[in-house]
């Protein structure tokens, strides 16, 4: 009890001089990462700040931007709409930070993004999507339907000769937008989805949805439940059922796979960064990581990789703008590429990237390998008016 | 009209001159109002944007005081209607866009969504008979049921999502702070007044003793539904506003966590006090969210902390704690004055045309055939009875014979397995006690049933509540009574403790008030469940002279419980015996005493 | 349909085992301990321990036992039992433990999701039916449990003293029995209960802070319907569980997610004793 109370008085006490200290120190650029410390994103969250970490060192190390510092404000968004909202508004008018990057849920994004629009600075969304967010100030570098479906279900039917589908998606936008994309898709090429079920993001009893599987018997099951808990509980209680269909998973990530041990083997990803990509950007990226955090590296991945690059990329624009000015920074980041562990991305087809799509397959150590890669495909007409 | 009390109060008015509450809460309004109109010039933007969020938090939580501090109904359900508010308006404005109408529209759809919705819970949790815990639960289960149809909503609702990147009313952030600042302080004030008048000690009252209050002749479960529906809307127009403002809504908002912690704000900063929640909240939430940031873990650990320690140690919550140690200090400086209060005025009623004489002479009680099992026990079989106008009947017999049960199946017609009870005339059938009380059944119980916090006016006030109405909005100071129930007050010298609270009185002054709540009811028959138990003998006598009295003059039925037989034989014009639940005898005092058999069955060798 | 038959019953299963702890505290002590889910959450870190560092997979099961057994005695001596008179306060204060308990386990370990070795892996054909092992074992354990805790109540004497305060406290502390100590035995078991429930269900879910909440909800409701009985505890969790089966099948699991909650509370107004047949 009292050691506990010390340790309060003492943290108190640290903010204060924390907060007297912050401003002497010759006026950094702030970047806000608003992030699902908690909720169903934080197994994936310590990831995307050390990579948001490694690309702030990275640029500190080279000089900074404009002879400032960059720095980062970390704040929690709880993984949901309520609590980005609070994060957002603490980064934007309390933190004052100079712009944000960030990788959420569809819902924290729109939370957070009539905060942007009355705070007025550049948004990097970092996060694959079901995509057609537009707003002036947002930027997207990560992957949206139009540049995944195709190659995941044309893998299935053509090169394994799948004809039924399964679909299981977390109860939240994107999980409904890609699958009702998929199924589309699916229902065009002539295959047939025999079932699309979704349960909420806070739901952990797969049960009624794995018997429907059980008794559809489909060829593949094809999940986006929500990165985190969610992914996690579908994939062990539907390897614990013995259901052998094969499984396609949009939004598992590969260091989720890697924890998931034995239960992840077989499963199909789909994504834009895998730390086997085989290019001299992505060895020095993995070398930097475990110089900087040894370790206690978390594995890089579809969700970190794309905030790394949205930090370096935000340096890069405001170098170019000569200016943490906003309007001259949005504009900006459509023109800059930042070349890095992905391959150069430039966001500048409606704010949106053309990117280079990999289908991998977790093997029985879970590890993850790539089968197939796919370069520069287009992200389509997202935001038509901007 | 109590000449007595009426020179008092004058002379505590002349003594005290200050303004009236009203006119103090009239000023504390305005100076909150001001404050509201001026803070936000003086802090910054972000401190603004917290507040407009907390106080839109902190008008809920007032909700949440007048059904826990209040009216002790215990809600996890009130995150539930706030959300409906919300959804309501994010829908609206999602699905039909944005327009001054629409917003209006969605405030009205909104609250009759949340009433709706309270009607159904108040119908499951306030039924007759319905604990304090299954209330409880209901609250509970509507919060948990919402969150599940808002994710079955799908796309519509958002699910998981919510929804998000509607347009809302067109305020900045300084305006929403001074509507929902003015909301608030008038919020606060009208729930101050309606509280602090004799309708809001009804809320109290059955909080204490919500038996007594049906004894009373009040229906507390349509009391508690109405209560309840109003505190829904208020939850609805806060739902209103969060969407409005903050122009996102998510599961979140409707969950049972969020029911939870609007208890927690409520219990720390003291329940019942209504000032205590609001500023609780404000604190509480404002300082979450500039300590959230920065110690996440280390601050809920901290309100956990507190939480507990607060509904362990001080369950009233921290303003008690901090008022009174204002007044602590306070009385250093300043000597210490009375607290003032306004003295109850004793009236009497204008008589009601109903007495003994002109319902045509017939029987007061007819009880036929009554019998009452619990499973296959019976405890009653085969009651039949009657008794008149102005006639004092006792009961009789040993314990387990049933006499308490029988006064049960009179006071409440649903208590019965079997036969046909009529009071004046009229088949009770299976009225609650409430309506029995209003076909002229008072009931005084065993042990003395009183309110323990209220003071011994507004006791006898509630008791009155049903026949004259109680104010809503101040505090009357004047009470209405019957000549029987003056004489007692005046007899027992009941009428110098008006204003003392009911629990400090003695035992015998207890049983006093009781009957002289009963006797407010002005009905036509009494059943006193052992009015002279824990008396001294002067007290037994005093009571026995008023009974007898009141069986003459107002033409009382009066049916007695009694185990003292001395004090059966000085009052009662019959006896019935009851043994193993069924009347053995019926009849004059000098038989009953005679019988053989009645001492037989004391004697318990009876069979 | 053996499938569903089969989810039913290991539903019920587990349903059983995560409820029995609740029961057994609100059968003695007339309190409902909304620790329940934060003892739970103790109970799933027990087995991230055990599979930290390295042991047997069943070791989890006693480690969480001890862990919820050493809080929920400290939890009874501090904080519940000055409530005994205020049941409803008992509810408030005991939610708030769970919110230290939850604060605490996140300053220790963190925000995010941990995983625990699942002492069985992989599935058997039963009826012509390839179905989860673990689950299986679930309903085997679930049997031994109720077993169990029939045996304790009935067999010892500390289960007389347990049974007598159960039925009429002033009674029985009248007889000369230690009601305080049967009410802390009580909690004490009951929090272990809670915590074993936690560790296993954590191979069909994931360990995070707020786990246990998400089952505190069903748990109070099924006590509340089975009153003081473990025999009314199995029906409910058969009847209740099979419910929510039978509804997340055929009009999706969001609806299935609020079935023992929803029905839960209609049976009580209905029957306010619920299961129990007093």
């Amino acid at each position: 009890m009292r050691t506990s109370l010390k340790k309060i008085l003492f943290l108190f006490a640290a903010t204060a001089l924390w907060a007297g200290g912050a401003i002497a120190e010759d006026n950094p650029i702030v970047l806000g990462i608003p992030v699902g410390l908690s909720g169903a994103n934080s197994i994936v969250a310590p990831s995307m700040v050390q990579a948001a970490e490694l690309a702030v060192s990275e640029i500190n190390a080279a000089g900074g931007i404009l002879n400032r510092k960059l720095a980062l404000e970390v704040a929690d968004d709880g993984s949901g709409a309520a609590g980005a909202q609070k994060a957002y508004d603490s980064l934007v008018f309390q933190k004052k930070v100079d712009a944000i990057a960030a990788m959420e849920t569809t819902a924290a994004r729109n939370a957070g993004l009539p905060i942007i629009t009355r705070g007025k600075i550049p948004y990097i969304y970092s996060s694959f999507y079901e995509g057609g967010s537009c707003n002036k100030y947002q930027h997207i570098n990560a992957w949206v339907p139009q540049q995944m479906v195709s190659l995941m279900v044309d893998y299935f039917m053509k090169d394994q000769g799948a004809k039924t589908f399964f679909l299981v998606g977390s109860d939240y936008a994107f999980g409904r937008g890609l699958l009702g994309d998929t199924n589309k898709y699916i229902t065009e090429k002539g295959g047939a989805v025999v079932g699309e079920e979704y349960n909420p993001m806070d739901a952990n009893d797969w049960t009624a949805i794995i018997s429907m599987i059980r008794a559809a018997n489909p060829d593949v099951i094809l999940t986006s439940t929500a990165a985190g808990a969610p992914n996690v509980t579908f994939t062990k209680q539907l390897r614990a059922a013995g259901i052998t269909s094969k499984y396609g998973n949009y939004a598992l990530d590969e260091g989720t796979a890697k924890t998931l041990g034995p239960d992840a083997e077989g499963i199909y990803l789909g994504g834009t960064y895998y730390t086997s990509i085989d290019s001299e950007e992505n060895t020095q990226f993995l070398k930097a990581m475990h110089e900087k955090f040894g370790a206690k590296t978390e594995t890089p991945n579809e969700l970190s990789v794309p905030l790394y690059d949205a930090v370096h990329a935000y340096a890069l624009a405001v170098v170019k703008a000569g200016t943490t000015e906003t309007d001259a920074v949005v504009k900006a980041l459509s023109e800059v590429t930042f070349d890095g562990p992905r391959g150069p991305v430039q966001m500048s087809k409606q704010r949106h990237a053309p990117l280079t799509m990999y289908l991998a397959q977790v093997n029985a150590q879970g590890d993850t390998n790539i089968i197939k890669s796919y370069p520069n495909v287009d992200p389509g007409d997202q935001c038509p008016n901007l | 009209m109590s000449d007595v009390n009426l020179k008092e109060w004058s002379q505590a008015r002349h003594l005290r001159p200050r303004a009236s509450p009203l006119m103090r809460m009239l000023v504390v309004a305005t100076i909150a109002l001001i404050g509201v109109g001026v803070t936000p010039f003086f802090i910054d933007a972000y401190s603004v944007n917290v507040l407009v969020r907390s106080m839109i938090y902190a008008s809920i939580a007032l909700s949440v005081d007048i059904l826990w501090g209040y009216l002790g109904v215990l809600t996890f359900g009130q995150s539930a209607f706030f959300a409906a508010g919300a959804y309501v308006t994010a829908l609206i404005f999602t699905y039909q866009g944005f327009s001054a109408e629409l917003a209006f529209a969605a405030l009205v759809i909104g609250i009759a969504v949340a009433v709706a919705m309270a009607g159904l819970v108040a119908f499951l949790a306030f039924w007759h008979g319905a604990t304090d815990l299954y209330a409880s639960v209901i609250t509970l289960v509507l919060p948990i049921v919402v969150t599940q149809l808002l994710f079955s909503g799908g796309t519509f609702t958002g699910s998981s999502s919510g929804l998000t990147g509607f347009e809302t009313v067109p305020l900045s952030i300084e305006a929403w702070f001074w509507v929902v600042g003015a909301w608030l302080v008038i919020l606060t004030s009208a729930a101050w007044l309606y509280t602090r008048s004799d309708a809001g000690q009804l809320l109290v009252a059955i909080r204490e003793n919500e038996q007594r209050c049906q004894y009373l002749g009040l229906n507390t479960s349509n009391i508690k539904a109405v209560i309840f529906l109003i505190c829904a809307s208020i939850g609805a127009i806060a739902g209103w506003m969060y969407a409005n403002y903050t122009m996102v809504v998510a599961p979140e908002i409707a969950g049972f966590v969020f029911g939870t912690e609007l208890l927690i704000w409520v219990a720390l900063g003291g329940r019942g006090t209504l000032f205590g929640p609001v500023i609780g909240t404000l604190i509480i939430d404002y300082a979450s969210a500039h300590l959230q940031g920065d110690f996440p873990f280390i601050w809920k650990l901290v309100i956990g902390v507190i939480f507990v320690s607060v509904i362990v140690a001080l369950p009233r919550g921290l303003l008690p704690v901090a008022s009174s140690s204002l007044n602590w200090l306070r009385s250093l400086v300043i000597k210490a004055q009375p607290k003032e209060r306004t003295p109850m005025q004793l009236r009497q009623a204008s008589e009601r045309s109903s007495t003994a004489a002109n319902e045509g002479g017939g029987a007061a009680l007819v009880v036929s055939g009554v019998e009452k099992r619990f499973g296959s026990l019976k405890v009653l079989s085969g009651i039949d009875f009657e008794a008149t106008y102005g006639e004092i009947v006792s009961l009789v017999g040993p314990n387990g014979a049933g006499k308490t049960t029988l006064m049960t199946c009179i006071a409440d017609g649903l208590k019965r397995s079997g036969g046909t009870i009529s009071v004046a005339g009229v088949d009770i059938g299976h009225r609650p006690p409430n309506q029995c009380v209003r076909l002229g059944v008072g009931r005084k119980f065993q042990m003395a049933n009183v309110f323990d916090t209220l003071t011994v006016g507004e006791c006898l006030q509630i008791a009155r509540a049903r026949l004259d109405g109680l104010s809503k909005w101040h505090k009357s100071g004047i009470c209405n009574l019957p000549q029987s129930a003056l004489h007692i007050i005046r007899a027992t010298g009941l009428d110098n403790d008006l204003d003392v609270p009911a629990q400090v009185l003695s035992h015998g002054k207890k049983q006093a008030l009781e009957l002289a709540m009963v006797l407010a009811l002005e009905p036509k028959v009494i059943l006193l469940d052992e009015p002279t138990a824990g008396l001294t003998k002067a007290e037994r006598t005093l009571i026995g002279t008023i009974l007898t009295e009141l069986a003459k003059t107002e033409q009382l039925c009066i049916l007695l419980v009694e185990h003292d037989l001395d004090f059966v034989r000085e009052i009662s014009s019959r006896v019935i015996v009851l043994h193993q639940g069924r009347i053995v005898l019926n009849g004059s005092v000098d038989e009953v005493v005679n019988s053989e058999l009645v001492k037989s069955v004391y004697a318990g060798s009876g069979h | 349909m053996i499938a569903t038959i089969l989810d039913i019953i290991t539903t019920a299963a587990i349903l059983y085992i995560v409820a029995s702890g609740l029961l057994l505290v609100f059968g003695v002590m007339k309190l409902i301990n909304f620790a329940h889910g934060g003892l739970m959450t103790l109970g799933g870190y027990a087995a991230v321990i055990a599979t930290a560092i390295g042991v047997n997979p069943w070791i989890g099961i006693p480690l969480a036992a001890i862990f919820g057994a050493i809080v929920g005695l400290g939890m009874e001596r501090i904080v519940v039992r000055s409530l005994y008179n205020r049941p409803l306060d008992a509810i408030l204060a005991t939610w708030g433990l769970s919110i230290i308990i939850g604060q605490i386990i996140t300053l220790v370990f963190d925000r995010g999701v941990h995983f625990a070795e699942p002492p069985i892996r992989g599935v058997v054909s039963l009826l012509g039916e390839s179905y989860s092992t673990y689950r299986l074992v679930l309903t085997v354990l679930a049997l031994l449990l109720g077993l169990g805790l029939t045996l304790i109540l009935k067999g010892t004497s500390l289960g007389l003293s347990t049974r007598a305060v159960i039925m009429n406290e002033d009674l029985a502390r009248g007889l000369g029995i230690n009601s305080g100590l049967v009410r802390t035995v009580t909690f004490t078991l009951g929090s272990g209960l809670a915590a074993v429930a936690g560790a296993l269900i954590t191979p069909l879910s994931s360990v995070y802070p707020d786990m246990g909440t998400a089952w505190l909800i069903s748990a109070f409701m099924l006590v509340l319907v089975s009153g003081s009985s473990l025999y009314s505890l199995a029906i409910a969790s058969v009847v209740l569980g099979g419910a929510q089966v039978i509804v997340s099948g055929y009009f999706g699991a969001v609806l299935g997610g609020m079935t023992i909650a929803a029905l839960a509370a209609v049976i009580l107004r209905i029957r306010p004793q619920g299961f129990s047949y007093e």
